[in-house]
């Protein structure tokens, strides 16, 4: 079993990316296709009373308009049944930027243009809304998670901080854009989309257009960025579908930025409301996390979810958390980079920094005074749990001794204030059981066919490097095939589930596979690698099946798979709890006249189990801490609440980070196995990049200038 | 998108023409940075456009004689990288440096820039493109609708000239460093050839905030002058926005001073992304004329320049922000031999 770590090797798909030879959903060549274009609603509730379809119609080269009427009366939602698929066009408003319908044409520049001329003759009968958070919204509690006994805790706390911190909306803008290009083949709909579960996206246009699944084949085979936004089924993929059925053409649409803003899942604006005690000895005795986030009825971005990660930072005994949905008039909200631990650890990591600093400790020496081997949420143990290294190796390579406590006590040769923070951050480690197919050939190919989906994280090399750990055979015959749901089932690469689970049933299927060959070859010892080796032994190839379950997972788990489910475990098992963990150290230099914050440095040092592969992982944590810079200090769409609609729409408006914006990153791994959560010992990595690391930043700003910055972003306008 | 010819003519005369004969509709472009953007979002709508660039020799740089003169055509980045006005007048180079991307600097020209339009979210977001999605009034694209601004999301917008119709900031760097050293904008119409003052090229937004320059219709800018000044080396162009690059101003000043030692002779100022127009500030250059510059005096002249402003809702940082900015902008300015 592979319990060594990896070696490194380069990403076995980076030349083509870089040649431009990859083929992302929208690069698949189609044949005499025609373009597509969404129009959206320009109202945020209420009903569209009607459209001229015939002013686009006369757009030359408009061939087609679809509108609700073209598609099918959904069946009446089953509360016991799946979630039902997301509705098609529909004269029904419930966000501004809904499609209302789609214009189909020869070139994309008459699509456009039809689909303006069709959004100008547009009626609607507007409702009242609410497009923000705020207190008007109807709202719904989910069921609290109680440990002890919080409130006698905090009351009896020697030091107590109580605050509320804020997240603002976000939107994931990956370079590539909601894409969906649809051919008809022998009777079949071939659908491709940049997808992160592609089954997902299949069930969801046979269940929106009442077709058999089974005539449905959805792949996405590299994406050009997701983080969650490309993880459910996407409203224009039913819609695209129809317009090829109808029009009998291949039919592709590639989204505006500007749509992108409206008409996709995001992250919700959220408040977190903390309570945190300590004892005289800074042991932390409770917290009372309340958090209340926006959503929509059905929403799948569920409340409940900042518990999972908040109460098992530390080991604090009586924990209260509550959670509330506050409806708004948007499209739903879904699943963000980081996701909830995002908010959670910048509310709970900040009020930590407070409590540090009120009770005159160390913030490194706090975390690391904290430390539990058990889960306080369940009282099973926690397994592998390296957070204090973490911490301890963060606190060497940055430097952290040179800190001196006091407000504004350290400046930098350009005259700005050097500010020092800390901060933790936690994810929920989650398996999926699932199969895979490795073959070995004797022309020199080794081909894997898994669930999975390569958006940009490196499952491709991660599966590479570990068959390469334990099969000698030629690095460039290696063909990995991922996002086809003709070739395996698929399940959803998101939650940082991915590597975990497929590289455990790789590793099992090359464990097979050598043992296949050890009896294929018996007493014979021929010479060369693998491959040579079937070819000398007149063997065309050898072929196995690679199986992993999470713990506490049956067969049944796998038979769920085959059946195309969604057999996902963790981060609780029967018998232990499974997270990831990081730790921050960030540097920022505050120009003290304007105010101007720049992160100079971070130290981000990584327990994520056993690390698959090296180069792809640091990558991995570099673009999260990126994200996280721009988050901290950048990013928010802004909501006009008499209007609805997010008005910086685009890249210049909605502040990403540049690379002008970012210092030093120095990223590090413990790299010790969970030997708990699988043979390998891999936890999830990608979400927990980012979580912590605003705290970190905001906690270090606090250090330079004194001021307590409980929102995102941070910008001069809160400093100055 | 709606069809439109496109004309290149070879001499500016032939582009005036050309616009008289084309009529209805018809726009010049140059680097087209802004106005395919524009088209886009649909807020120009042109049925000609006349495309400028092809003009023999309008794209010369001259720093002999008494004035600086850029053709119209001169590329942004070719400015900025220009040895004596990088080296003689960093002010304007750093204007050209901090704006927008090098490709766009690659592409845009130092005369179409003068005519950028505001970068105010509801002018963008409204025009019907299905590439930005919202429908919001504005006066500056279509006049007597409203201003969603004031009342609204403001964190951008101006807090000096502002009107009862429009709050719209002037969106660009070059023209705030031109205002600074009294450029003059010279044009070209069918009456022909004539020089504005770049003081008197922007419009106040008043109550005709969609008319924003001193041009009348068919004009062209054909060359940008400054003139010649020792002040050029002590100067700069410092400014402030939301991330290191590629951002539009929260704050800036362009700063040029003639000192006597450590005293003021003279300094010219202006301010961007502050105001609805590039922002000649007369009174700080007045109140620091013949006193020793330090970052005190300069912060508190500097705060005068927005003794008139009027913030709205989430904009009133820039009064701050702006000060702390104009005076860091002097100290830099000053240091510079």
């Amino acid at each position: 079993m592979p319990s060594a770590p990896f070696p490194e090797i380069a990403r076995v798909d980076a030349r083509d990316k870089v040649l431009g030879r990859t083929l992302y959903a929208a690069d698949v060549p189609q044949t005499d296709p025609l373009h597509a274009m969404l129009v959206p609603a320009a109202i945020t509730r209420g009903r569209l009373v009607s459209l001229d379809p015939g002013v686009a119609g006369r757009v030359p080269g408009v061939v087609r308009v679809l509108t609700s009427d073209d598609f099918p009366v959904p069946p009446e939602p089953d509360p016991d049944g799946p979630p039902p698929p997301p509705p098609t066009l529909t004269a029904q408003i419930a966000y501004f930027g809904q499609p209302v319908a789609l214009v189909v044409a020869e070139s994309l520049e008459a699509a456009i243009e039809g689909a303006e001329a069709l959004a100008a003759s547009a009626t609607y009968e507007a409702e009242g809304f609410v497009a923000v958070l705020g207190a008007d919204s109807p709202r719904e509690e989910v069921e609290p998670r109680r440990v002890g006994d919080a409130e006698a805790a905090l009351a009896a706390a020697a030091t107590r901080i109580e605050d509320l911190y804020e997240i603002p909306v976000q939107h994931h803008n990956p370079i590539e854009l909601i894409a969906t290009s649809v051919r008809l083949s022998e009777g079949r709909l071939i659908i491709d989309e940049p997808q992160q579960g592609v089954d997902i996206a299949r069930f969801g246009v046979a269940g929106a257009l009442q077709m058999d699944p089974e005539a449905i084949t959805v792949r996405s085979a590299y994406i050009g960025g997701a983080f969650g936004q490309k993880g459910f089924a996407q409203r224009q993929t039913a819609i695209v579908a129809r317009a090829a059925i109808l029009t009998g053409r291949p039919v592709k649409l590639v989204t505006p930025r500007g749509q992108l803003f409206h008409l996709t899942y995001h992250r919700p604006a959220s408040r977190h409301q903390v309570r945190l005690g300590a004892d005289a000895g800074g042991r932390l005795t409770g917290l009372a996390y309340d958090a209340v986030q926006e959503n929509t009825p059905g929403g799948a971005f569920a409340a409940a979810d900042y518990h999972e990660g908040a109460g098992r930072l530390y080991g604090i005994e009586n924990y209260s958390g509550t959670a509330a949905d506050v409806f708004v008039d948007r499209h739903a909200p879904g699943y963000m980079r980081g996701t909830h631990p995002y908010g959670a650890c910048f509310a709970i990591e900040s009020a930590l920094d407070e409590l540090a600093i009120a009770s005159g400790r160390d913030p490194v020496e706090i975390r690391l005074a904290n430390d539990t081997a058990t889960d306080p949420l369940t009282g099973n143990p926690l397994s592998a749990r390296h957070l204090n290294a973490c911490l301890r190796e963060g606190a060497r390579r940055f430097g952290w001794e040179r800190r001196t406590a006091e407000t504004a006590s350290m400046w930098a040769e350009d005259g700005s204030i050097i500010g020092m923070g800390v901060a933790s951050g936690i994810f929920p480690a989650a398996v999926a059981a699932g199969e895979v197919t490795l073959r070995v050939s004797a022309n020199g190919t080794t081909r894997l066919i898994a669930s999975g989906h390569e958006m940009g994280q490196g499952i491709r090399t991660m599966l590479a490097n570990t068959i390469l750990q334990q099969l000698d055979v030629d690095p460039d015959g290696i063909e990995i095939v991922l996002g086809d749901t003709d070739a395996s089932p698929q399940f959803m690469t998101a939650g940082q589930w991915g590597t975990t689970s497929i590289v455990s049933a790789t590793a099992d299927a090359a464990a097979r596979l050598a043992a296949a060959y050890a009896e294929l070859a018996g007493e014979r010892t021929p010479a060369g690698n693998l491959n040579v080796r079937l070819a000398r032994l007149r063997r065309p190839y050898l072929e196995v099946k690679g199986r992993q379950k999470g713990p506490g997972q049956d067969a049944s788990a796998l038979e769920e798979f085959r059946q195309r489910g969604f057999p996902l475990a963790g981060p609780e098992y029967p018998q232990f709890t499974s997270m990831s963990h990081i730790a921050h150290f960030a540097e920022v230099h505050v120009e003290p006249t304007t105010r101007r914050v720049r992160v100079a440095r971070m130290v981000s040092i990584v327990d994520c189990g056993r690390v698959i592969s090296p180069r792809t992982a640091r990558s991995q944590v570099y673009g999260g801490v990126v994200w996280a810079i721009g988050h901290t200090l950048g990013e928010g769409s802004e909501i006009d609440p008499r209007f609805g609609g997010v008005l910086n729409d685009d890249l210049a408006d909605y502040v990403v980070a540049v690379n002008a914006d970012i210092g030093e990153i120095d990223v590090g791994f413990i790299d010790e196995p969970d030997p708990m959560i699988s043979d390998v010992g891999a936890k999830g990595l990608g979400e927990l990049t980012m979580v912590g690391a605003s705290a970190a930043i905001a906690n270090a700003i606090r250090h330079a200038t004194g001021r307590r910055i409980r929102k995102l972003p941070i910008r001069v306008d809160d400093l100055l | 998108m709606q069809p439109f010819t496109y004309l290149t003519p070879g001499s500016a005369e032939e582009a005036v023409a050309a616009y008289a004969e084309a009529g209805e509709g018809a726009v010049f472009v140059a680097g087209g940075t802004n106005l395919y953007d524009l088209m886009k979002l649909g807020i120009a709508r042109p049925s000609h456009l006349i495309d400028v660039t092809g003009i023999e020799g309008l794209d010369t740089i001259s720093t002999e004689g008494e004035e600086l003169r850029f053709g119209a055509n001169a590329k942004m980045s070719a400015v900025a990288a220009h040895d004596h006005v990088a080296g003689q007048y960093p002010v304007l180079s750093e204007s050209l440096w901090k704006a927008a991307a090098p490709q766009l600097r690659n592409m845009a020209t130092v005369g179409a820039n003068l005519l950028q339009r505001t970068r105010c979210l509801y002018f963008r977001n409204g025009a019907g493109s299905v590439s930005t999605v919202g429908v919001y009034p504005c006066n500056k694209r279509a006049p007597g609708s409203g201003c969603a601004a004031i009342g609204g999301l403001d964190r951008g917008q101006a807090v000096l000239g502002t009107s009862e119709a429009c709050t719209a900031v002037s969106p660009g760097d070059w023209p705030v460093a031109l205002t600074a050293l009294d450029a003059s904008v010279e044009v070209l119409g069918r009456d022909g050839a004539r020089r504005i003052p770049i003081t008197e090229f922007y419009r106040l937004p008043g109550s005709t905030p969609d008319v924003e320059f001193a041009l009348a219709p068919g004009e062209i800018v054909t060359a940008v002058t400054v003139p010649r000044t020792e002040a050029g080396r002590r100067s700069t162009y410092h400014k402030l926005r939301d991330r290191a690059s590629y951002a539009f101003a929260l704050a800036s000043a362009a700063v040029a001073l003639e000192m006597e030692g450590e005293t003021v002779r003279r300094a010219r100022i202006a301010l961007g992304g502050v105001a609805t127009v590039p922002w000649r500030a007369s009174g700080v250059e007045a109140a620091l004329a013949g006193r020793r510059l330090s970052r005190d005096l300069a912060l508190e002249a500097a705060r005068g320049a927005f003794a008139e402003a009027r913030p709205g809702r989430q904009n009133g940082f820039k009064i701050d922000l702006g000060a702390q900015t104009l005076a860091d902008a002097l100290m830099i300015a000053m240091d510079r031999a």
